[in-house]
């Protein structure tokens, strides 16, 4: 069967201030994929995703999603930023950080009503966080900040979901929870892309996985090309990992 | 020129000189607003000891005065700990709420306290030279240039005898920490002769004088250089270049000797800023101006090197794939061409081996980040200079 | 005059109406725009701007030779706005950090805009009087149209602050995230940006450049302590400004010599200081009586689990257990007996103690307590 391509990248090269942290990568992402981006710090798997969502302007190549360009696509695509991008300590309750989650379908100067405030509360409640919904969002743990942002981006009921680093300093139920819902996403037939450290879990979490250092590395199903040959590529020297079956 | 100008542009250079060396560091370590925060909450230190001494030149109005610009950065870092509110609101709250109370003792004791607020902020250089040191009825000179002289001879003195301390602190903070040099003496030090400069020199040139004197020649010299011992030098010429200078703008137009001196110091601080030659605006704008096309033409390169297919390779794909405008995609085959990186036949473009092996070679470098490879290669190329 | 009597006359007395007015919605616009720059981490710039705008005032003055306050105004914010801009190129083009550039900016300018004041002072035309007072302000020469003025810019403030209340917040919050939410995140905040710039040079003529910063910062960080919801927040640093900008004014205009900027500003620093000791939830003193607490309530349950593991030994739960049994534990002292005697979780008899029913269930409790509070 051929899948239907949800994110397609084309000769894509990206510069901080001018010094190159991606380049020319072409990159297709198969519709309904759990992917995980593995690669060496400052390798440019966050860029890569900011390239894709438009928050970083390329200087060469394109993007498209289910071939329209981003702009056009946007309520298709949902995003997870990393946890430590935005300030904890802003006065707001983890209730209304979901709702902003409905921001974009809004528009401009719309005020998010009941239909909005019911969604968002379905969210909570999916990723378990129901209870806390009128805590103040410095009030909770990591696990509990990270699980107010994949709600949050449950409420947009995009098809294609970008998480950066979901897993950075959750406490293991967390992580196990997130991954499970990130499951469920795969099954209704949404594609999942995950910015990912952990290299040990990327087989049992993941389906499909993409090597990136600079380059694209390879890219494909984890059972095809997670391999010692491609970490050490991507990694650097003899670079093992010990895969469990 | 007589001698009532000489000393008042000797005082003035002293204060220049007195200033810029905390100030460097005060810059170095991301904190100029600090010196900001101190100028103004020594105000009610200042009164508090005009009441006790009557006297602006005594000793130990100087201390007093200093204290409260310690009492302000313990009390900011407090505010700051508390996590109530972020880091820079501490200062914005302190520093207004002592300077409010000072104003407010000043008006009060209106009668006692002969001091006005705008001579606060501005300073009366022009009358430094009428207060004189008088000692057994010799007549040594104004009170003025004692005063900062004496502040001027401690800090260098501190200066040289801590400069490794304070380097190190400077620059790497938990390295001094292992060293055995306590990263707290240092800073509060630094804060004390901040304290104790602001104050000397506020009653010559006021105190948001005494900021820009930190804040500009350091920053200037910032631009120019990243040599520690440098870049004090510059910033000392800098700023005894702009009091001098700044005392003949201001005699000329008679107007404010302080407020010339800062007009100066931000018209050297303009003159540095677009033209530094690395670090300046226009070396800047050129810079990525020039870096935007070198990456452009990498970009190209590289995307030779990965693709064999015609049809990736042909000239109108620029255009189409790689999202160029028709001029970049011009500029770019031009340059490339003109290195004999790259032939064109029938539309086709095609890598030399030169542009092949350059490709290689660049793209080493981007994964591997290290200069060794790469030098001969620095002379082309702007991108693997910074 | 003292306090009273002034209060009488602000409702009978025309001029000082006008003032109180003028200033208590200077602190409202200020309060409500102070929240931003301060949840922006820009509270610096509001100081930055305010020096910037010195020489603007000065400037107009020279080519106009008007006193008018709008014209005085219109160079403020034409100052204050390139002060701004060149903060920001100076931030983003170069390797200078922001301190540095907001400390170059207003020093700068200040000093720039304190020799042409000085230089116009001089000038034999100069119909001057009047300049000073854009140094720490002056209430007093507030007049109708200056209110009006006032009055007009705090409305539309108010009402683009409501229109775009959702793309305020999400942009403080978390910028990138808008952006690809679709929202274009540079004119929300040129929009934010250009109102501070507005509100700060509306302030200058009563506050002052010296200390205006001080007005926005001030009941934005009270306002904070009180409550976690922005909104509530937006309006409490506006009912704080405004008020601080009323006592504040009676207090300088019922004294002999005092201007209204620093007064303005201490009262404000008052609310501060309340807030930041007295509120309930993130206030020093509670705080402190919070710690203390779970000091003692640590102890406590440290004493009651070391009981609990000496009781579960026992088949009965309340058998008696010699009191000196506890001796050996750190936790354990007379009061911490006492007080579980006082909560009824332990029985004294004599030189013996035993758990009672609820002393026993809740030590058993507070392993599992502690797990879930953990997570």
């Amino acid at each position: 069967m051929k899948q239907k391509t949800a994110v397609k990248i084309d000769d894509l090269t990206v510069a901080y201030n001018y010094k190159p942290v991606l380049w020319d990568i072409d990159l297709e992402i198969p519709e309904g994929v759990l992917m995980a981006i593995v690669g060496p710090n400052g390798a440019g798997k966050s860029t890569l995703i900011k390239a894709i969502l438009g928050i970083l302007k390329p200087i060469a190549g394109s993007v498209t999603i289910y071939g329209k360009p981003y702009e056009k696509q946007r309520q298709l695509v949902a995003y997870v930023p990393q946890k430590g991008s935005v300030d904890w300590d802003f006065p707001t309750t983890a209730l209304d950080v979901v709702k902003m989650g409905t921001y974009g379908s809004l528009g401009w100067i719309k005020r998010p009503g009941q239909k909005e405030k019911k969604a968002a509360l379905e969210a909570l409640e999916k990723v378990g966080m129901l209870p806390f919904k009128n805590r103040q969002i410095s009030q909770l743990s990591g696990g509990q900040q990270q699980r107010v942002f994949l709600a949050r981006a449950l409420v947009q009921n995009a098809s294609i979901y970008f998480m950066d680093e979901p897993f950075q300093g959750v406490d293991a139920t967390t992580e196990i929870a997130i991954i499970n819902i990130l499951k469920e996403l795969r099954k209704a037939g949404k594609t999942v892309i995950v910015v990912h450290h952990d290299l040990q879990t990327v087989p049992e979490y993941f389906d499909w996985v993409t090597f990136l250092n600079v380059k694209k590395i390879a890219t494909g199903p984890v059972k095809d090309i997670f391999n010692d040959d491609n970490l050490t590529k991507t990694y650097g020297i003899n670079y093992k990992v010990s895969i469990q079956e | 020129m007589n001698s009532a100008q000489l000393e008042i542009q000797l005082i003035a250079s002293l204060v220049a000189v007195a200033c810029a060396i905390p100030g460097t560091f005060l810059v170095l370590r991301k904190m100029a607003m600090i010196s900001d925060a101190i100028s103004h909450s020594i105000l009610p230190g200042i009164v508090v000891g005009f009441l006790i001494t009557h006297d602006l030149n005594s000793p130990l109005l100087i201390l007093l005065a200093a204290l409260t610009g310690i009492i302000t950065v313990v009390l900011v870092e407090y505010i700051q700990k508390t996590g109530l509110v972020k880091e820079d609101t501490a200062i914005g709250l302190v520093f207004p709420a002592l300077f409010s109370i000072g104003v407010i003792m000043i008006a009060k004791n209106a009668d006692d306290v002969h001091l006005d607020v705008d001579a606060v902020l501005l300073g009366e250089l022009a009358f430094a030279p009428f207060d004189r040191l008088i000692i057994d009825g010799t007549d040594l000179g104004p009170k003025s240039l004692w005063i900062v002289g004496t502040i001027l001879f401690i800090t260098i003195t501190l200066l040289f005898t801590f400069f490794k301390e304070l380097k190190v602190s400077t620059f790497d903070k938990g390295l001094a920490a292992s060293l055995g040099f306590s990263p707290a003496i240092i800073h509060y030090g630094l804060m004390s002769v901040s304290s104790v400069t602001t104050v000397g020199a506020f009653d010559a040139v006021g105190a948001i004088l005494v900021v820009a004197l930190m804040i500009a020649p350091a920053a200037a010299a910032y631009l120019l250089t990243k040599d520690l011992k440098k870049m004090l030098t510059l910033s000392i010429g800098f700023g005894i270049f702009s009091a001098l200078l700044g005392y003949w703008v201001a005699h000329w137009l008679d107007a404010s000797i302080a407020g010339s001196i800062t007009t100066v110091l931000g018209i050297v601080f303009l003159i540095v800023y677009l033209f530094a030659p690395t670090k300046g605006i226009i070396a800047v704008l050129y810079r990525e101006k020039q870096q935007r096309t070198e990456v452009s033409l990498l970009t190209f390169l590289l995307h030779l090197k990965n693709h064999d297919e015609i049809s990736e390779r042909h000239v109108k794909h620029l255009n189409e794939h790689i999202n160029w405008q028709k001029v970049r995609s011009k500029t770019v085959l031009d340059l490339a061409q003109k290195n004999n990186m790259i032939t064109i036949e029938n539309n086709i473009v095609s890598l030399t081996e030169k542009g092949d092996e350059f490709t290689s070679k660049a793209i080493d470098y981007i994964i591997t980040n290290e200069d060794a490879q790469i030098e001969d290669m620095k002379d082309d190329f702007f991108l693997f200079r910074g | 005059m003292d306090i009273t009597e002034y209060i009488q006359l602000v409702f009978t007395d025309y001029t000082l109406r006008t003032i109180t007015l003028g200033t208590a919605i200077l602190g409202a616009v200020c309060g409500m725009l102070g929240s931003f720059a301060v949840l922006r981490k820009q509270s610096l710039l509001g100081d930055a701007i305010s020096h910037a705008a010195l020489p603007g005032i000065a400037i107009a003055f020279l080519i106009t030779g008007a006193k008018d306050t709008n014209t005085l105004l219109v160079g403020a914010l034409v100052s204050g706005l390139i002060g701004t801009f060149w903060i920001r190129g100076i931030i983003t083009k170069t390797h200078l950090k922001s301190d540095t550039a907001l400390g170059l900016i207003l020093s700068l300018f200040f000093g720039f805009g304190m020799l042409l004041l000085t230089f116009i002072q001089k000038q034999p035309n100069a119909n001057q009087a009047g300049l000073d007072k854009y140094l720490f302000g002056q209430a007093a020469t507030l007049v109708e149209s200056d209110v009006w003025l006032m009055a007009i810019v705090a409305s539309i403030c108010l009402i683009v602050l409501l229109f775009f209340w959702k793309e305020f917040k999400i942009l403080l919050f978390d910028a990138d995230y808008t952006k690809t939410l679709g929202f274009n995140t540079k004119t929300i905040d040129i929009l934010i940006t250009s109102f501070i710039v507005l509100a700060i040079v509306l302030g200058l003529q009563t506050v002052g450049v010296v200390l205006m910063s001080a007005m926005l910062l001030a009941p934005a960080a009270a306002a904070r302590q009180w409550t976690n919801s922005l909104a509530k927040m937006v309006f409490l640093a506006a009912v704080f400004g405004a008020f601080s900008g009323v006592f504040g004014t009676a207090i300088s205009a019922s004294q002999n010599n005092l201007s209204t900027g620093p007064v303005i500003v201490l009262v404000a620093g008052v609310f501060v200081v309340f807030s930041f000791i007295f509120s309930p939830s993130r206030g020093l003193l509670f705080k402190q009586i919070r710690f203390i607490k779970n000091r003692r309530d640590l102890q406590l349950h440290k004493t009651l689990a070391f009981m609990h593991n000496i009781a579960e030994t026992h088949e009965d739960i309340s058998h008696p257990h010699a009191i000196r049994l506890l001796n050996n534990f750190q936790g354990y002292t007379k009061s911490t007996l006492q007080k579980l005697v006082d909560k009824n979780y332990v029985e004294l008899n004599g030189n013996m103690w035993s758990l009672t029913k609820t002393g026993f269930k809740t030590a058993a409790n507070l392993y599992t307590k502690q797990s879930i509070e953990d997570e």
